[in-house]
């Protein structure tokens, strides 16, 4: 979640490498061995952020990137290069996770002052600014206007170097509501200008006003939009209204789940937690209902299957299993989308690695447990296990003895997978803890922040917004600011400079 | 494109374009570039919204490919900023306009003014943009079409630079549309398709 393109172009080619690396010894050597001790130096990724905790990249994710020291792992980049060089001295390798992780702040300490890449900024406030400390090119940048500009900007149409409100205001009308304001609206907002608090008034009454707009709520709106790619529809199979060839289960609970979680007075921490689920009574305006629990008997595949007690928010919808779990025993891309879609990390890029003590085991016979799987299998498996007793296609229950059903296609073992699991390094006896977990982690609260701040703002947090997105996020969490109410949380975003600022 | 005459003007599409979209940004001139700009493409669909309300006409048939298929939910659904997460799969907007976005949006643009211009001279009693000279195009002709249009698609006033290079263009234009009322409603539509193809029309 931190400067995208560059995460994302490391990540593919920290994944070929993963992937056409398999059986390379040097590789392998460095890697988690299967019931042994995990000796792989993944924990970094999080200590750098305990250690750096105003970094950029440690803002938007508790977990920086392996390429912040590595081009490919093992292989080091400048500046890992530098902070390998004074790691414990000495020291017989391979370390131990302990003894690397005690090490790590002393090195990491002793590189603070060099300057890598040589283009005269420090490893430390490149660390600081979020530009590269290993790459020459990438230097922090610089956006504050200077006395004379703030001047004329601020006498000008724009105000190119401050919070512009008549700017911000038209943009929350586009962004929320869907159109540019009229000529009358805009000459009354701009009646409020001398006043600071009379426009904070107009701008967050806008707010409020266009929350409530179709455009925003409705079928196909903007908040529907934003919950696609957790989604992930697909009309042949949808059931329901408009059904599809062949119904398996409908999408449309899902979306209204989301929509309704992330509006109003609700915690949208429900997104993982919840287990009830809400009706579009009407799209003009865009209008809720509980459903009654009994109004799922009968419903069949159009409804929802799994008992109440066992649900948990958007990750076990029948929507959700149809498409992820499909026929899977050990459902890895139901935890991967999981995670990705709701925790903002993305394992096949390696983000968010949390390897459990002697995983892999490799139940299902799948070869995940070989040292170059191991890396990212140590952590996905075990985040995997509490989903296990989740069916998928047809009939997408709770059922504890799930996994017998798999023995004559996945061998014999398969039964000794546990319900119990891990995430972020936490145990947790099933996908309810798991969820628990989840919904409470800085991760979660985060990637609901990014993703309106990435629709709001019009980009992902740079550098320069580092301190308005940790304060989103922050806030979002803390009982006495958001206390996880979105809709709180953007009255808040639309009043930084990130949003407001031309 | 049922407008009769639409072609003949199409080539100078081009050069209403470039001497006009400088002026429209330059509207900007009072301020100091900004820093670290962080404008938005409005995507077809606010964008046909917009225009759908200030150019009177239902928004189902503002903008329609072939006549039937929508410009924004389904011609250039894609291109211009929307998402199609049932059949093209596409989940989120795309983070780079595409090659063809500018063109789509060209595309757009001339066929909603062509659509507005065209309904002003069939009906000249509700005429919007497009209302012929009494004699012959004067500059207070000039400068009414320029305040209808910028009052319609902009939203503001033009500014008295920006009425001048509007004027400048619209006569430079006339040697050759001519001064005949198709020629003033083909000048008409050239300085409407300059303006709402504008960045200020495109962007927030
Ligand atoms: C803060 C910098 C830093 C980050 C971030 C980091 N590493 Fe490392 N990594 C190092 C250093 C320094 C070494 C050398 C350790 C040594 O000398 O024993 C190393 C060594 C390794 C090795 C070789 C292990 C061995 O025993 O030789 C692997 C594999 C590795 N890292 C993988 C990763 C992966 C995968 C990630 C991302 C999840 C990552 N690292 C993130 C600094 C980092
Ligand atoms: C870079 C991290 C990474 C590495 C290395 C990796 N995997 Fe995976 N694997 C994943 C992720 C993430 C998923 C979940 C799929 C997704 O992302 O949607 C997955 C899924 C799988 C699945 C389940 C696929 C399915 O359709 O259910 C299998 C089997 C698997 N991996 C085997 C392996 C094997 C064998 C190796 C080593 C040769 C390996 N993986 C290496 C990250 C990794």
């Amino acid at each position: 979640m931190t400067s995208g393109r560059v995460r994302w172009f490391s990540g593919l080619r920290a994944w070929a490498a993963v992937t056409t690396a398999v059986g390379l010894s040097a590789l392998a050597a460095g890697l988690a061995s299967p019931g042994g001790e995990a000796v792989a130096k993944p924990p970094a990724s999080m200590e750098f952020c305990k250690i750096y905790p105003t970094a950029h990249a440690c803002a938007a994710s508790p977990v920086v990137n392996c390429t912040t020291c590595h081009t490919v792992p093992p292989a080091k980049n400048l500046f890992g290069a530098q902070v390998a060089e004074r790691l414990a001295p000495g020291v017989a390798r391979p370390l131990s996770d302990a003894d690397y992780i005690a090490a790590l702040p002393a090195a990491l300490k002793a590189v603070e002052a060099l300057d890598a890449d040589g283009d005269g900024i420090s490893n430390l406030d490149e660390i600081l600014k979020g530009s590269a400390p290993e790459n020459g090119d990438s230097r922090p940048t610089a956006v504050s206007c200077t006395p004379g500009q703030t001047r004329s900007a601020a006498a000008g149409r724009w105000n190119t170097c401050g919070y512009d409100p008549v700017h911000a205001w038209r943009k929350v009308v586009l962004d929320v509501c869907g159109r540019s304001p009229t000529r009358t609206e805009t000459d009354a907002f701009r009646r409020r200008l001398p006043s600071e608090s009379s426009w904070r008034e107009g701008i967050s009454g806008q707010l409020d006003t266009c929350l409530r707009s179709p455009y925003w709520l409705g079928v196909n709106g903007v908040l529907w939009n934003l919950a696609n790619a957790k989604i992930n529809p697909q009309d042949s199979i949808k059931a329901g209204p408009r059904a599809g060839s062949i119904p398996l289960a409908d999408y449309e609970w899902d979306y209204n789940l989301f929509a309704w979680m992330n509006t109003g007075d609700r915690d949208v921490r429900g997104l993982l937690t919840s287990q009830d689920f809400v009706k579009r009574v009407s799209d003009d305006p865009p209008t809720f209902a509980a459903v009654p629990e009994g109004d799922f008997k009968g419903m069949r595949q159009a409804g929802q299957t799994v008992p109440r007690e066992k649900r948990a928010g958007m990750i076990t919808t029948r929507w959700f299993s149809t498409v992820n779990t499909m026929f899977t025993p050990i459902p890895r891309t139901t935890a991967a989308v999981a995670y990705r879609q709701y925790l903002g990390l993305d394992l096949a890029r390696m983000e968010g690695l949390h390897p459990a003590v002697a995983e892999p085991v490799d139940y299902d016979a799948k070869g995940v447990a070989a040292p170059a799987c191991a890396v990212c299998h140590s952590t996905l498996d075990p985040l995997t296990y509490p989903f296990t007793r989740y069916d998928g296609i047809i009939r997408n229950n709770y059922n504890p003895n799930r996994l017998k059903n798999f023995v004559r296609t996945d061998g014999a073992r398969v039964v000794e997978a546990p319900e119990a699991g891990e995430i972020f390094g936490q145990k947790v006896a099933n996908l309810l803890e798991w969820s628990q977990v989840a919904a409470n982690s800085d991760a979660f609260a985060q990637k609901v922040t990014w993703d309106y701040w990435k629709m709001m703002v019009g980009r992902e947090p740079s550098p320069a917004d580092q301190t308005e997105f940790a304060l989103m996020w922050k806030g979002l969490k803390a009982p006495d600011k958001f206390n996880y109410r979105v809709e709180r949380m953007l009255h808040a975003l639309v009043l930084t400079e990130a949003y407001g600022r031309p | 494109m049922r407008m009769p005459g639409l072609f003949a003007v199409l080539t100078l599409t081009l050069v209403a374009a470039a001497a006009l979209a400088p002026a429209v940004v330059s509207a900007q001139e009072a301020a100091p570039a900004s820093t670290d700009p962080r404008i938005k493409f409005k995507d077809g669909e606010r964008y046909l919204r917009d225009l759908s309300e200030t150019f009177e006409i239902p928004r189902d048939e503002i903008c329609l490919e072939l006549s039937r298929y929508d410009c924004s939910k389904k011609s250039f659904r894609i291109v211009l900023g929307g998402v199609d997460p049932y059949d093209a799969r596409v989940m989120q907007p795309l983070d780079q306009a595409t090659l063809a976005s500018p063109i789509a949006f060209d595309r757009v643009a001339l066929q909603v003014c062509a659509n507005r211009v065209a309904k002003d001279r069939a009906d000249p009693a509700k005429a919007l943009l497009f209302k012929p000279a009494s004699g012959r195009p004067d500059r207070a002709w000039r400068d009414a079409l320029t305040d209808r249009l910028y009052d319609r698609i902009l939203r503001r006033d033009a500014s008295v630079a920006e009425r001048d290079r509007m004027a400048a263009f619209l006569e430079g234009v006339e040697g050759r549309t001519g001064r005949s009322a198709r020629g003033q409603s083909e000048q008409t539509l050239l300085a409407c398709f300059a303006l709402a193809s504008s960045a200020e029309a495109a962007f927030y």
